[in-house]
């Protein structure tokens, strides 16, 4: 007897598939994580999830909001993903892409036989419902409406046929990709919310309240809702609908089933960790000696370090508009500011703060991000409190008063507000060390503390002279375009830049040399389709910002979490990140 | 009596409409907005921070938010709308009504129970060493915020590997339905808000059991009554106990507002589902429609309490008429 060859029955199978015409593309396989630990585990169990406070809807683009980011995550997917590991974008319900046009063009090949958790098939119709009704709906309060215009024109969707959809754009733009997380939304049940079924586009913000009936929640994801218990606990069980297998061919995710408990204070959390209640939990580095000497000590848990990319790196900056001219003069001199990074000690800051669990920074790139950092330690210098004092001399700010404060030129003393959150576990000590150290100087610090939530409405507002505050990192520069490039929304130390309305352009004249330099490599890079250009540009846009110092980075917290023995396959999860789902891989052992 | 009592709930109306005005005032002095939080996300452009603050009405003078939040309230019942939740204020106080309604009675029924006598006690065996111990003991727990005891208390159950260390139930019976097991896992989570919560309102309340026993017990109306010749049974709970609980009448009253905002911080960390944590939330936020029903609820609370607490003392206390 013989028997087919592995070869011809794959042959075979493509044949019947195309004569049939409704192939059953197979799911996505992973594998590929054994870097990460990762093996294959086996079905079955229930995981539990600290979530902060309770959602305030359940539908993810109604409101911004973490929590609900942190569930949907696990009911939704998007065109694109992450690779756990690399960071690089792969095919999610996508199955393939192509990008023509000179790069204004992007087609969409759908992944076929992905049926969304109520078992309705998931098609084009349902992405293109997506973008235009929801993301690309300026009205939608978590949409990203902004994303998607280009030059002030608008990028195009359009339905190719039942599997495929395509994207026009008005001109290259290669992070584009990067929004092709966004999550798919089912059209079959929010039609009657959107403008396309009727209704007003404001409308799309009151889809699925918490009182909604979980069936009416459906997505594409591992796993569907399945009871929402105000205040306590939302719980989800598995779909059996997924389109991710093993590299074994068992179908994810393996958990039966995913609960969040919601617990409000951080310390409450980690007593349900160790009592035992929560499976999985991530901590700060304060926390980490105390969970590790239990770990030591023989407790059912693991505490886990690993430098990731994403978390915000925190920073100081110095207000260019500040209220007083002489000060706004000092702070936009940028001999002054590299002086002072001098008198920051960052060791300092990473041993006592973060108990050794951070590393240097970058400059608005994580080092970790091999596509793009480039190494700027050399820019950081090192703490030095005598050449910190020197350069403040040679700048002219050398007469002190009887109290060893430095004077302005105006005769005042250089003293000035640091503004800090005080209710993170981190800034006040920051603070302090920073008053401290550039007290050696003489340069008197004031700390003014405020609730950390309104570290980012007071920087826009203008109000302030020294801030400590974190944006965090991304895997593309072009993402935090608003943040490092003149004259953008987040741009806050220098607001004079920005223009009156969001997109137009900002007060040119008025920035510094340097700052224009910036300012034209964005540009550039936004729509330099070439890899290698793209890199140069971003190279050089890290040295300008090393040396110019527009913020002064001070560390790169690693990230800790810690998760019961009695699971596998744990991978670091930040948090909301789209496209970044490790939990489909966990396994109750 | 009737009368005095409608009189009464009419008064409420002009007093509860210049609280509302006032709240509404000074949720609005607070600095920042709503809106901040949609800040700090970089998709968010300033046009969709005014897009939203159109949909919300924020941009409204306030005087106008005032009036149409009040006619929503007058002509239909509706107390507006949650900005973080996208719902109806109503529905989401109904929501965590359950629960709060029930750990405020039972903590207020448990510290009664414990503090009336204790109180009583320490009054009749004034120098006696137990009552020291016991007047000592109020002092401590008096001095000793509900969220400290309820930490420690958390601390000693970890300690002793129990795995009940906040919430009101164990994961698996967050959802199920009700059966004995569940029953029992409650009680098992509960003791420790009521020790928690309840142990501030037992000092108090012995404290003032023990002062107004006190002052009745040399009373004219007690000694005669001991020298009719009335058993000391008879004299202490007829005559000297039912006189002396009349300040703790009035005091239950005023104590229904701490439905709302009484053990916020407990709450939290004990992780209890109740509304302090809401209203908490809804004044950081400033999700104003919430906040302003809350406050405003809770204001409705003291009026009720006092009214039910004086109708309490009428029934009670043979002195106070009405008519």
């Amino acid at each position: 007897m013989h028997r087919p060859t592995p070869l011809a029955l794959i042959t075979l199978t493509l044949m019947t598939a195309a004569l049939t015409g409704t192939a059953h593309a197979a799911p996505k396989k992973i594998s590929g994580y054994g870097t990460l630990g990762v093996t294959n585990g086996k079905p079955g169990g229930t995981y539990t999830l600290p979530l902060g406070d309770s959602p305030q809807s359940l539908f993810y683009y109604g409101v911004i909001d973490n929590n609900l980011g942190l569930v949907s995550q696990q009911l939704f997917d998007g065109l694109l993903e992450f690779n756990l590991a690399t960071y690089k974008l792969e095919p999610a319900l996508a199955e393939s892409y192509a990008v023509s046009n000179g790069g204004k063009t992007y087609t969409f090949k759908l992944r076929q036989g992905v049926k969304w958790s109520d078992g309705q098939t998931f098609d084009a119709d349902d992405v293109v419902f997506t973008y235009r009704n929801i993301i690309m709906n300026p009205e939608a309060r978590a949409g990203d409406a902004a994303s998607f215009k280009l030059d002030g024109k608008q990028i195009e969707i359009s339905r190719v046929n039942q599997y495929t959809v395509k994207f026009d754009l008005p001109r290259p733009s290669p992070a584009f990709l990067l929004q092709m997380r966004s999550f798919i939304m089912p059209k079959h049940k929010l039609l009657k919310f959107s403008e396309e079924g009727g209704a007003k586009p404001s409308d799309i913000n009151g889809a699925w309240p918490t009182n909604a009936p979980e069936s009416d929640v459906v997505g594409t994801g591992p796993f569907k809702l399945s009871n929402y218990t105000a205040g306590q606990k939302v719980t989800l069980v598995r779909n059996p609908n997924h389109w991710k297998v093993d590299a074994a061919g068992t179908r994810l995710p393996y958990l039966d089933r995913l609960e969040f408990l919601i617990i409000r204070d951080p310390q409450a959390q980690v007593a349900q960790f160790l009592a035992g209640n929560l499976d999985q939990l991530n901590i700060s580095g304060a926390q980490f000696p105390d969970l590790k000497s239990k770990e030591v000590a023989g407790a059912p848990f693991k505490v886990m370090r690993s430098t990731a990319l994403f978390g915000s790196p925190p920073f100081v900056a110095y207000n260019f508009d500040a209220r007083d001219p002489a000060l706004a003069k000092v702070f936009s001199d940028v001999r002054f500011r590299r002086a002072m990074q001098g008198a920051l000690n960052r060791e300092r800051i990473i041993d006592t703060v973060y108990n050794g669990l951070a590393s240097l920074p970058g400059h608005g790139v994580a080092p970790i991000n091999k596509e793009w950092y480039a190494n700027t330690r050399p820019q950081l210098g090192s703490f030095n409190v005598t050449a910190a004092g020197q350069a403040l001399d040679a700048m002219g700010l050398k007469s002190k008063n009887s109290a060893g404060i430095r004077l302005l030129p105006n005769g005042k003393p250089l003293e000035f507000d640091l503004t800090y959150g005080t209710d993170s576990s981190t800034y006040p000590a920051m603070a302090t060390i920073i008053q401290s150290d550039f007290a050696k100087v003489g340069v008197k610090v004031n700390l003014r503390g405020i609730l950390s939530s309104k570290l980012l409405s007071t920087g826009q507002s203008g109000d302030w002279e020294m801030i400590l505050h974190a944006f965090g990192d991304q895997p593309d520069p072009e993402l935090r375009k608003p943040i490092w490039q003149p004259g953008g929304a987040l741009y806050y130390w220098h607001r004079s830049l920005q223009p009156a309305r969001d997109g137009d352009k900002p007060n040119l004249a008025k920035m510094a040399a340097w700052e224009k330099d910036i300012y034209a490599i964005f540009d550039k890079a936004a729509t330099t389709t070439n890899v290698g250009e793209r890199k140069a540009l971003y190279t050089r846009w890290q040295l300008l910002f090393a040396q110019n110092l527009p913020v002064t980075p001070i560390a790169k917290p690693e990230n800790i979490g810690a998760v019961s023995n009695k699971y596998g396959n744990y991978v670091y999860n930040l948090g909301v990140i789209p496209g970044y789902n490790p939990v489909t891989l966990i396994y109750q052992k | 009596m009737l009368s005095y009592t409608i009189r009464r709930i009419l008064g409420m109306i002009p007093t509860l409409l210049l609280i509302s005005v006032v709240c509404f005032t000074v949720i609005n002095l607070q600095p920042g907005s709503f809106l901040d939080q949609y800040l700090e996300d970089p998709r968010v452009t300033k046009e969709t921070v005014q897009s939203i603050t159109r949909q919300l009405g924020l941009d409204q003078p306030l005087w106008v938010q005032y009036l149409t939040w009040m006619k929503g309230i007058v002509t239909q019942g509706d107390f507006g709308y949650s900005f973080v939740n996208g719902r109806p204020v109503s529905s989401l106080i109904w929501e965590r009504l359950g629960w709060t309604v029930f750990l405020a009675l039972l903590t207020l029924l448990v510290s009664w129970v414990i503090a009336v006598p204790l109180g009583i006690y320490t009054a009749l065996n004034r120098y006696t060493k137990r009552s020291a111990a016991l007047n000592f003991f109020g002092y401590v727990s008096l001095a000793t915020p509900d969220f400290l005891v309820a930490l420690l208390l958390i601390a000693l159950v970890l300690k002793w590997g129990g795995s009940n260390v906040g919430g009101l139930f164990s994961p698996q019976f967050i959802d199920a339905p009700w059966s004995a097991a569940k029953v029992l896992d409650l009680l098992n989570h509960l003791w420790i808000p009521m020790i928690a919560i309840g142990l501030e309102g037992v000092a108090g309340l012995m404290r003032q059991m023990r002062a107004s026993m006190l002052d009745v017990v040399g009373q004219d109306y007690v000694r005669t009554a001991r020298a009719k010749g009335l058993a000391e049974r008879r004299v202490l709970w007829k005559h000297a106990v039912r006189n002396a609980v009349n300040p703790l009448i009035s005091l239950a009253g005023l104590s229904l507002p701490s439905l709302i905002s009484g053990t916020i911080i407990a709450s939290i960390v004990l992780n209890l589902p109740t509304i302090g944590p809401f209203l908490y939330d809804s004044l950081l936020n400033k999700d104003q429609y919430v906040a302003m029903t809350l406050l405003l609820f809770s204001a409705l609370l003291l009026l009720i309490g006092n009214l039910l607490s004086d109708l309490a003392l009428a029934w009670a206390d043979p002195r106070v008429r009405f008519e």
